[in-house]
């Protein structure tokens, strides 16, 4: 027992890091609503804090997916993966997108999250546990004529 | 056994083990004589700046007549020419319906050939585009003319109907300990570009097969390996052990998967996924490999299927190789039966030392892929063919020694390294009596002021010297494991145990499985179309998207490349690369925006480290 909680205890560290991810995210954007005056909006001419809060919106469904994975590492243990993955992805692309459009302070520490995060799911120990990869034999040699 | 063979000795030998050929249906040229094939062709030659010229017209050659060309000048090239259409039939009204029907019969086997799940559908976007400019650049380099296919079938059907016969030239000689039988298969003609989806054609195709027999001291020969040839392969891999459950036999003989068009040799029947790399230039590939090396070993990340192989090679072109094993079937007992072979024992016979030409049409292809080869003894380049000189070698043979010596040879190695410990003992005592002797000198001249050069001279002396005595110890002590390792080993072969069979194959050709086979319509219909579908959505962009033409453009190659990975099972690896992409530029946006915050941080864990590490040892 103790072996194998030992080689699930990666696989916990990962949901949890990501159920932090989510409430940061959630965090974030709590406090990006609080931040707008929502009586003194002027529609014609939106203030760039508005801009900011509404596009906070674009990170919803890379949460949903991240809290679905962290789910399933939590409660499924050795499924998610790919979840995870695409859900950091699309993070990132939602900070890349808005770090050319807008700037929002909120995109640079959102970054630098999914960068480790990224970098720790695709590290080889984690691959290795989540991936069986296929063998030498089964691989086609290269080289023709 | 012992000693020269005789030619009829040879002949027994290679009619015992001669292999059954199971040809892939749609196929069209079969192992053949050469004599009525060169009888059949013209001989050129090419020299350097000039047109082709030739030397004898066809029906005037002859294997006597091959080899006896003058020597010409450094760069010349000879070759015959098979499919010349000139010399099918010369001054005949027929030659034009004798190409028609080859180019009918030709369409006959292609239409018994289905291809099933095309190759584009088994491969990435990458090698789809190195595979359409390997197409456009066939269009300018040198290529087996169009017609050409057709004209070999009927100047095939010709001869075949003429005297039909299935032959191969069989050369036994002794190497290393081994008899090594060789079947040479000579084909008129290969149209794996034109017939089956293939990289080339050319005029001429030499393949081969090895047996390679024991002999016990009573004299009788065991058949202990068995080499086929594909393509260019050679080494371990292309070997396996006589009782190797992959190799199918028919009594005595082996049986080999012919692969349609190319002829290249399988264990087993199937369709094989061959790859012709693309070399990066070195500059580049030994930048992408140092990158691939810190990726993997400095940050402990994944680095992709290819992981461990360490190939130069990061783009190839892929092809099939049909080796259904459906086809005509040749050997003993079999639909079609051998005739007795064309010996080619040593000293060879001049066709096959004297004529140094390719046995095809000279293309001029700098990739040669498309021009002939030359005969069995040597390459395209005139030098010697290794699996002529070195038949052991080339299968990897070389350091397998035959069953009835290994336990000598084992015995021997046993001794050879006892020796060798011996004197690493006798190196060791004596090394180290001098490290005692400079030891004690040293002592000696400790905190003498006068003699404080000399002392560092001895002082250095005493570090080098341990060192060689550490190095000679290290290599005293792996030795002692390699004898131990050794006396095991001759255990296990005086109880009659052999090696795992298949423990020298690293990569194994392998078919297509069944679930690599099973693909929907849709699958092949996307992979058929997809590139040129991205191409003309690049161009709608480029024309009514102008606007947002990047943002686009990645969005579009983003869906495609979903779509793709998704039909291809190979979501994973898309996801982690854009991710990893995605990474690296999210980390230089935030290097960029935040350069001196980052440094002052780096500088600041830096110095708490050093200040924790330090009171730890303190409080020790």
């Amino acid at each position: 027992m103790e072996a194998d909680r030992t080689s699930y205890r990666p696989v916990r560290a990962i949901g949890l890091l990501l159920i932090l991810q989510v409430t940061g995210l959630a965090g974030f954007g709590v406090y990006e609503l609080a931040q707008v005056d929502w009586r003194g909006i002027d529609l014609l001419a939106p203030p760039r804090g508005l801009a900011e809060a509404v596009a906070f919106a674009l990170f919803a469904p890379p949460a949903v997916l991240t809290l679905l994975s962290a789910l399933s590492f939590l409660l499924l243990r050795r499924k998610g993966w790919l979840l995870a993955a695409i859900s950091q992805g699309l993070s990132l692309a939602v900070c890349l997108w808005l770090y050319t459009v807008l700037q929002p302070y909120y995109v640079y520490p959102i970054m630098a999250y999914c960068v480790l995060m990224i970098l720790y799911l695709n590290s080889h120990d984690v691959r290795a546990m989540f991936h069986v990869r296929r063998g030498a034999e089964e691989r086609n040699p290269g080289s023709a004529p | 056994m012992a000693g020269h063979l005789t030619e009829e000795a040879a002949e027994a030998l290679l009619r015992r083990f001669e292999p059954v050929i199971r040809s892939t249906r749609g196929d069209k040229f079969y192992p053949m004589d050469v004599e009525p094939y060169v009888r059949a062709c013209s001989l050129w030659v090419q020299r350097p700046g000039e047109g082709p010229l030739c030397v004898v017209p066809g029906g005037k050659l002859s294997l006597e007549r091959l080899p006896q060309q003058p020597l010409d000048e450094a760069g010349a090239v000879h070759f015959l020419r098979f499919t010349d259409p000139r010399h099918i039939e010369p001054g005949s009204g027929a030659r034009l319906g004798r190409l028609r029907r080859g180019a009918k019969d030709l369409k006959e086997s292609r239409e018994s050939f289905r291809a099933g799940r095309g190759r584009l559908a088994r491969v990435g976007y990458v090698s789809r585009f190195a595979d359409a400019l390997y197409s456009i650049a066939l269009l300018a380099r040198g290529r087996v003319p169009g017609e050409a296919a057709a004209a070999a079938a009927a100047a095939y059907r010709r001869i075949m109907g003429g005297h039909e016969h299935y032959r191969y030239h069989g050369r036994v000689l002794r190497q290393g300990g081994w008899i090594i039988l060789q079947y040479w298969l000579f084909y008129p003609f290969n149209d794996w570009r034109s017939g089956f989806f293939g990289a080339n054609d050319h005029e001429a195709d030499w393949e081969k097969v090895f047996v390679y027999l024991s002999e016990t001291e009573a004299g009788e020969v065991r058949p202990e390996w068995v080499a086929y040839a594909a393509h260019n392969y050679t080494g371990d891999n292309l070997r396996r052990r006589w009782d190797d459950p992959e190799l199918e036999k028919v009594g005595e003989h082996p049986v080999i998967f012919v692969a349609a068009g190319s002829h290249a040799s399988y264990y087993a029947p199937g369709e094989y996924l061959t790859e012709l790399p693309v070399p990066l230039p070195r500059s580049i590939a030994r930048g992408a490999g140092a990158l691939r090396s810190f990726w993997q070993e400095k940050m402990g990340q994944f680095a992709g299927e290819h992981e461990g192989r360490g190939g130069s090679s990061y783009l190839s072109i892929p092809f099939v190789d049909y080796a259904r094993g459906d086809g005509l079937t040749i050997g003993p007992g079999q639909e079609r039966e051998w005739e007795p072979p064309r010996l080619m024992q040593d000293p060879p016979p001049a066709w096959v030392s004297g004529y140094r030409g390719l046995w095809g049409l000279y293309t001029r292809d700098p990739f040669e892929g498309e021009d002939a080869p030359a005969g069995p003894m040597y390459s395209r380049d005139k030098s010697v063919n290794r699996a002529w000189y070195d038949p052991v070698g080339w299968a990897g043979l070389d350091k397998v020694p035959p069953p009835n010596e290994a336990l000598e040879v084992v015995v021997a190695q046993q001794k050879s390294v006892s020796e060798r410990r011996e004197a690493l003992r006798a190196e060791i005592q004596a090394k180290s009596r001098q490290l005692k002797d400079l030891g004690v000198e040293a002592a000696a001249m400790r905190d003498r002021s006068h003699l404080d050069a000399p002392y560092q001279e001895t002082a250095n002396r005493i570090g080098e010297l341990s060192g060689e005595v550490d190095g000679l110890r290290a290599r005293l002590a792996a030795d002692e494991a390699v004898s131990e390792s050794l006396a095991e080993y001759a255990n296990r072969l005086r109880a009659g145990e052999r090696e795992p069979v298949r423990g020298h194959i690293s990569r194994a050709h392998r078919p297509a499985s069944e679930d690599e086979l099973r693909v929907s319509r849709v699958a092949e219909a996307w992979a058929a179309v997809s590139v040129s579908l991205m191409l003309i959505s690049f161009v709608a962009i480029a024309v009514f998207e102008r606007e947002h033409l990047i943002s686009m453009l990645v969005v579009s190659v983003a869906l495609f490349a979903f779509v793709e990975a998704g039909f291809r099972g190979r979501l994973v690896n898309l996801v982690s690369s854009a991710n990893i992409g995605l990474a690296v530029v999210a980390a230089l946006v935030l290097v960029y925006e935040f350069f001196w915050q980052l440094a002052i941080a780096a500088v600041l864990i830096l110095g708490l480290y050093v200040l924790w590490d330090n009171v730890r040892e303190l409080r020790r």
